[in-house]
C-alpha cells in the first residue's frame, strides 16, 4: 500500500522531481558519454600502437649513413632502430592556388617489423623499383584521389610524377600537424605519404644517407638512458632534435585530449549531481514535514523505523533510478556521435564506440550513491519522533528581527513584501544556500563555455591580425645569408616589406628544468612580427637578453633576471653552450617560444646573418604569382599565405562551437531546475500566507513577489558568487588543456559575464513564470480553512 | 434604502470527478449597509460556498450575484481580485498570519495595497494592541491573534467583512471580546459584518439570521432586539 503512496506523491509533485531527474541526467550523459569516449580513444591508441609497433623515440639528424643504423640498434636499452628519410615536398595539382605539401616517408621494404608501420586500408605492397606511394587516408579522400593515380610533386626543384598504390593509416600522424605550431589537421593542404626507401634516396639525392631515425625501447628501459647514448653517436651527423614519445606533437595532443576528457569526466557530473542531490534533499524534507502526521499514524500502527525509512528512502532510490537509467542510456547513446566526432580529428583505426554496461551500472550506482545519502539525509529527522509528537503539529515557526533590519534606510525601502522575502531567506538558510550556490553554478557554467569560445578566438585572431602580422612567409629548407634574400624578394613585383627571421631550435635549460622550443630571431624594428606586452604594447626584441613565453617561464621555473642555458645543434660549434638573462616574460597562448634580436641570435649562435625564414608584406594580387615562382625552389621549404590560413581556422572553429551550445543548454536547465524547484518548495510551503495575501486582493503577481524578491536577492549574489567561481573553473580548465602548441588564457571576458548574467537572469524569469501558474491553481478556502 | 448585495438564483456546484455535487442551489438574499448578518448551518451546508461567493473567492456557477449593481457572476478572475482588494476584508478561524512579519507589519501588507485604509495606530488602539506592534504572531496568544487578523481585515476599511467562525479557535472570554470588535466595526464605520458560524449563541446579535440546510437557504430570521456581545452565551 505504501508503494501506491510513493507513486501517488510523486505524481503531486511531478514537476518537481522530472527537474531533479533532468538534472542527474544530465549529470550522467557527461559521465557515461565521455567516460565511453576516454576508452574508446584509449583502446584505440594503444592497439594502434601495438599493432603498429609505435616508436619511443625519434631523431632528426642532417644526415647519417643509413650502414651507422645497425651499429646504433646494438646500443643497450634499444629494442629496435630504423633510419628514414623525412621530407616535405611540394604537391602540384591542378585547380589548386593553395600550397599543398606532401611529407614523404621512406619505408625499407625489406625489413621487417618496420617501426610505426602503416596499416593499409586500401591499395597493394610498395614496388621498390617504383616511384610510387601510399598516402594517408584524410588526404586521399579530402582530394578524392583514386588507386593507381599519378601525382605530380616538387622535389629538389625537379617535377616526378609519383603513383599511388594505396591508403591507409600511420600511428605517427593520428593528429597530423604539419608544423608545430599548426592547431588543427588540414588534410587540404598537409598530406603523409610513405615511399620505398631506395626510390626516395634517388628522387632526393641523398646518396646512402637518411635524415631521421626512429626506435623503440625494451622493457623496462628508460628513455632518458637511451637518449643519452643516442646523442654522442648523431652528433657528429648534425643532430637536430631527438625526443621521446611523450613529446611527439600528435602522441602529445591526443594524450592531453584524453587527459582533459578525464578532469571533464571526473568533476563536472560531480557537481550535476550535488545539484540534483540537493534538491532531493530539500524536496524530501519538506515532505517529511508536511507528512509529519502521516508518520505519527504509521508508527501508531506499529510500523518500524526500518520500514518508514524504506518507504521514504524509496522515493531517492526512484529518482535516483529512472535518472541513472536515462542518463546512462543517453550518455551511451551520444558516446556514439562524440566518437564520430573524435574519428574526424583523430586519425585511428578501431576508434569506435559500443554499449558499455560497466558505465552503465557505474552511472546507475553514482546516481544511487548521490540519491539515497541525499534522500537519507532528507528524511531522518522524521524517523527518531515518537508517534504521539509526529501527530501533532510542528512547534509554529517563530517570526524574529534579522541583523539587516539594523541598516535602517534599507529596511525602510522595502514594501511589506520585500521584508517578508528577507525574512524568510534566514528562516530557512540552508534552502537560501542551495538558491545561492545553486544559482553561481548555473552562472559559471554559461560564462564558462562563452568565455573558452571568446577566448580562443581572441587568440587566434590576435596572432594572425596582431602578432603576425605579414602576409606570406616562405619557410627555407636551409638557412641561407639574409642580405641575399632581401635583394632578391625585394625586387618581386608588390612587395612592399621583407624581414627575415630566423627559427632556430634550441634547449633551454635552468637548474635541473629544460625545455626544447624554437627561439625566434627577429629584427629590431620589425614591422611584421610584433612581440606584445601584456598590456598589448609592442616590445622590441632584445639585443642583450632574452624573451621568453609566460608558459616556458612557469615551465623552466624561470623570472625576469634569472640567466638562461641555451644549447642548440645550430650552433657553429654544438659542444658549446652559452648563457642569456631573461629580460622579459611574454604572455603567449599559440605556441612555446623565446624571442631575441636576429643578428644578437647570430652572434650567440656563432653564425653570420642567416636566416630560416622571410616574412613579406604584398599586395594580395601578387601572391600567387610568388607562389608559382618560388614552387619549385629547392631552397623554399613552404610558402604559407596568412590569410587563407585564417580562413581555415575560422571554418573549423565554427564546427567546435556546437560542444559550447551543447554546455550553454546544460547551464540554462540546471538554473532554471534550481530556480523552479525552490519555488515549487516555497509554494508549499508558504501557501497559507500566499493564500492570505490573495485572498486581501493581491494578484497573483503580487504574492509571487514575495518568493521572487527572495530569489533574484540570492540570485543577484549568486551571480557575483559565480564571477570568481567562474575564475576558479576556467584557471583548472586551462591547466587541463594547455598545452605546447595551445595555453589557454584565464581572464574571463567581458561578453561572457554579461551573456551569463542575462542567460541566468532568463531562466530564474522563466522558471518564476512557471511557476507562477501554480499560486493561480492554490484552493484559498481549503488552504485558510485547513488547520495549521 | 438599496441593498449594496443581491443574490438571485445563486448556484454552486462542483464536478468530484464522475459526480456533480451541488453545494448551493438557488439561493436568493438581499443584504444592506450596516447590516450584521449571521449564516447558521450544519457542518456541509453549504455555507462556506455561499461566503466564498459573497467574497469573490469563487466564480459562480449560475444565477446572479450583485454587488453595488455591478455582477459579480460574470465577473473574471482579474475583477474578482479587485473586488476582494477593495470591498472585502477576511477573517478565518485560524487566523492566517504571516508568522514572519510582526503585528504592525501584518496589518501594513493589507493597508499598502487598500485604497483608503483606516490609520494602523488607530486600529490598533481599537484592537487593544497598541503596546503589541512589534510583537511577532509567536509571541502573542490565540486571542490576540485572531484580535490581529480582525484588525488587518478592518484596516482595508472594507464595505463588507466576512467572517467564517471567527471564534471557532477561542475560548468563551475571547470570542466575546471578538465580538464586540465586530460589533463595534458594524456600528461606528457603518460597515456590513457577515459571520458564518454553526453556533446558534452568535445569532441573537445579528439584525438578520440567514439559515442555510442542503444548499439552500431555507429561511430568513428577522431580529428586531439584537443582543450586545455582552449578552450572548453560548
Amino acid at each position: 500500500m505504501l508503494r501506491k503512496k510513493v507513486i501517488r506523491d510523486l505524481k503531486e509533485n511531478k514537476g518537481a522531481y522530472i527537474a531533479c531527474i533532468t538534472v542527474i541526467v544530465l549529470g550522467l550523459i557527461i559521465f557515461t558519454s565521455f567516460s565511453m569516449v576516454i576508452d574508446n580513444l584509449h583502446l584505440a591508441q594503444t592497439r594502434f600502437y601495438n599493432q603498429q609497433n609505435f616508436a619511443d623515440g625519434f631523431a632528426e639528424i642532417q644526415a647519417i649513413p643509413y650502414s651507422e643504423m645497425d651499429h646504433l640498434k646494438k646500443l643497450k636499452g634499444i629494442d629496435n632502430l630504423q633510419g628514414r628519410l623525412v621530407k616535405d615536398v611540394k604537391l602540384v595539382l591542378k585547380d589548386q592556388d593553395k600550397n599543398i605539401y606532401l611529407r614523404l616517408i621512406s619505408i625499407d621494404p625489406t625489413q621487417e617489423n618496420n617501426i610505426n608501420e602503416m596499416v593499409l586500408s586500401q591499395g597493394i605492397p610498395l614496388d621498390r623499383q617504383e616511384m610510387n606511394i601510399w598516402v594517408d587516408n584524410k588526404f586521399f579522400e579530402t582530394h578524392q584521389l583514386k588507386l593507381a593515380q599519378e601525382i605530380e610533386i616538387i622535389a629538389s626543384g625537379k617535377k616526378k610524377n609519383l603513383r599511388i598504390v594505396g591508403m591507409g593509416k600511420s600511428p605517427e600522424y593520428i593528429y597530423a600537424l604539419r608544423t608545430a605550431n599548426d592547431l588543427f589537421p588540414t588534410p587540404e593542404t598537409f598530406g603523409i605519404a610513405w615511399m620505398p626507401l631506395e626510390r626516395m634516396k634517388t628522387l632526393l639525392g641523398t646518396g646512402e644517407t637518411v635524415n631521421n631515425i626512429v626506435f623503440t625501447l625494451k622493457p623496462n628501459t628508460d628513455y632518458k638512458d637511451v637518449e643519452e647514448l643516442l646523442i654522442p653517436e648523431l652528433k657528429p651527423y648534425g643532430l637536430k632534435n631527438i625526443f621521446a614519445r611523450k613529446d611527439q606533437t600528435s602522441h602529445l595532443i591526443l594524450t592531453q585530449e584524453i587527459q582533459g576528457l578525464e578532469a571533464m569526466a571526473r568533476s563536472v557530473p560531480l557537481l550535476f549531481l550535488a545539484v540534483a542531490g540537493m534538491i532531493l534533499y530539500i524536496m524530501l524534507k519538506r515532505m517529511v514535514q508536511q507528512q509529519r502526521g502521516q508518520i505519527g499514524i504509521l508508527k501508531a500502527f506499529g510500523y518500524t523505523r526500518r520500514e518508514i525509512r524504506r518507504h521514504y528512502l524509496s522515493y531517492a532510490l526512484i529518482i535516483g533510478t529512472i535518472g541513472g537509467v536515462i542518463g546512462g542510456l543517453l550518455g551511451i547513446w551520444l558516446s556514439f556521435p562524440f566518437t564520430t566526432l573524435y574519428q574526424i580529428y583523430f586519425n585511428m583505426p578501431g576508434l569506435n564506440s559500443q554499449f558499455s554496461l560497466k558505465y552503465f551500472v557505474m552511472g546507475i550506482l553514482l546516481s544511487l550513491v548521490f540519491a539515497i545519502f541525499a534522500g537519507y539525509q532528507g528524511c531522518k529527522k522524521a524517523l527518531t519522533l515518537q508517534p504521539a509528537e509526529a501527530m501533532r503539529p510542528p512547534a509554529p515557526h517563530r517570526g524574529k528581527k534579522i541583523i539587516l533590519e539594523k541598516v535602517s534606510f534599507f529596511w525602510q525601502m522595502l514594501t511589506v513584501q520585500g521584508k517578508m522575502a528577507i525574512r524568510n531567506m534566514t528562516r530557512n538558510p540552508g534552502r537560501s544556500l542551495f538558491i545561492l550556490l545553486g544559482i553561481a553554478f548555473t552562472f559559471s557554467l554559461l560564462a564558462l563555455p562563452w568565455s573558452m569560445k571568446d577566448l580562443s578566438q581572441q587568440i587566434i585572431f590576435d596572432q594572425f591580425e596582431k602578432i603576425e602580422t605579414y602576409d606570406v612567409k616562405v619557410a627555407l629548407s636551409h638557412p641561407l645569408p639574409q642580405k641575399k634574400v632581401i635583394w632578391e624578394l625585394n625586387h618581386f613585383p608588390g612587395m612592399k616589406r621583407v624581414e627575415t627571421r630566423a627559427d632556430i631550435p634550441v634547449t633551454l635549460k635552468h637548474n635541473w628544468y629544460k625545455k626544447d622550443v624554437v627561439l625566434i630571431g627577429l629584427p629590431q624594428n620589425s614591422h611584421l612580427y610584433n612581440i606584445l606586452d601584456e598590456t598589448g604594447h609592442k616590445m622590441a626584441p632584445p639585443k642583450n637578453g632574452i624573451l621568453i613565453s609566460g608558459r616556458l617561464a612557469k615551465l623552466l621555473n624561470m623570472e625576469v633576471g634569472h640567466s638562461i642555458t641555451v644549447e642548440s645543434l645550430m650552433m657553429k660549434d654544438p659542444e658549446t653552450t652559452s648563457k642569456v638573462t631573461v629580460v622579459g616574460i611574454i604572455p603567449q597562448y599559440l605556441g612555446l617560444n623565446a624571442y631575441m634580436e636576429i643578428e644578437a641570435l647570430n652572434t650567440l649562435l656563432g653564425q653570420k646573418n642567416i636566416t630560416t625564414s622571410i616574412m613579406l608584406r604584398m599586395n594580395e594580387s601578387d601572391i600567387p604569382a610568388l607562389q608559382k615562382a618560388y614552387n619549385q625552389s629547392s631552397a623554399i621549404d613552404a610558402i604559407d599565405h596568412q590569410a587563407s590560413m585564417l580562413a581555415q581556422i575560422k571554418e573549423l572553429m565554427a564546427s567546435t562551437s556546437a560542444t559550447i551550445y551543447i554546455m550553454l543548454l546544460f547551464g540554462i536547465i540546471t538554473g532554471f531546475t534550481v530556480v523552479y524547484n525552490s519555488a515549487i518548495i516555497t509554494l508549499s510551503e508558504r501557501n497559507r500566507e500566499l493564500a492570505s495575501m490573495m485572498v486581501m486582493g493581491m494578484t497573483p503577481a503580487e504574492v509571487l513577489s514575495v518568493i521572487t524578491f527572495e530569489q533574484w536577492f540570492i540570485g543577484f549574489f549568486a551571480m557575483i558568487l559565480g564571477i570568481p567561481l567562474t575564475q576558479l573553473m576556467l584557471i583548472g580548465m586551462a591547466q587541463s588543456v594547455s598545452n605546447d602548441v595551445y595555453s589557454m588564457p584565464t581572464e574571463m571576458t567581458a561578453m561572457s559575464l554579461l551573456y551569463a548574467f542575462l542567460l541566468t537572469s532568463g531562466s530564474i524569469w522563466l522558471a518564476q513564470k512557471i511557476a507562477a501558474k501554480k499560486i493561480k491553481k492554490l484552493d484559498l478556502v481549503e488552504v485558510l480553512k485547513s488547520k495549521e | 434604502m438599496a441593498p449594496i448585495l443581491v443574490a438571485k438564483n445563486l448556484s454552486k456546484s462542483y464536478q468530484m470527478g464522475e459526480i456533480r455535487v451541488d453545494a448551493l442551489k438557488d439561493v436568493d438574499f438581499e443584504i444592506y449597509k450596516g447590516e450584521f448578518i449571521v449564516i447558521l448551518g450544519p457542518s456541509g451546508s453549504g455555507k462556506s460556498t455561499l461566503l466564498n461567493m459573497i467574497g469573490g473567492m469563487d466564480q459562480v456557477s449560475a444565477g446572479e450575484l450583485y454587488y453595488k449593481g455591478n455582477p459579480l457572476h460574470t465577473a473574471d478572475l482579474k475583477k474578482l481580485t479587485l473586488f476582494r482588494r477593495h470591498t472585502v476584508g477576511f477573517v478565518f478561524q485560524f487566523y492566517n498570519l504571516m508568522p514572519n512579519l510582526n503585528t504592525y507589519e501584518n496589518i501594513s501588507l493589507a493597508t499598502e495595497i487598500a485604497e483608503d485604509p483606516l490609520s494602523i495606530e488607530t486600529v490598533l488602539e481599537e484592537v487593544g494592541l497598541s503596546d503589541r506592534a512589534q510583537h511577532f504572531p509567536s509571541q502573542l496568544s490565540g486571542g490576540q491573534q485572531q484580535r490581529v487578523a480582525l484588525a488587518r481585515a478592518i484596516a482595508k476599511n472594507p464595505d463588507i467583512l466576512l467572517c467564517d467562525e471567527p471564534t471557532g479557535a477561542l475560548d468563551f472570554q475571547t470570542s466575546i471580546q471578538v465580538l464586540k470588535l465586530l460589533k463595534r466595526f458594524c456600528e461606528n464605520y457603518e460597515k456590513t459584518v457577515i459571520i458564518i458560524t454553526h453556533n446558534a449563541g452568535i445569532a441573537k446579535m445579528a439584525h438578520r439570521v440567514f439559515y442555510i440546510k442542503d444548499g439552500q437557504l431555507t429561511h430568513i430570521d428577522h431580529n428586531e432586539n439584537p443582543v450586545p456581545p455582552e449578552a450572548v452565551s453560548w
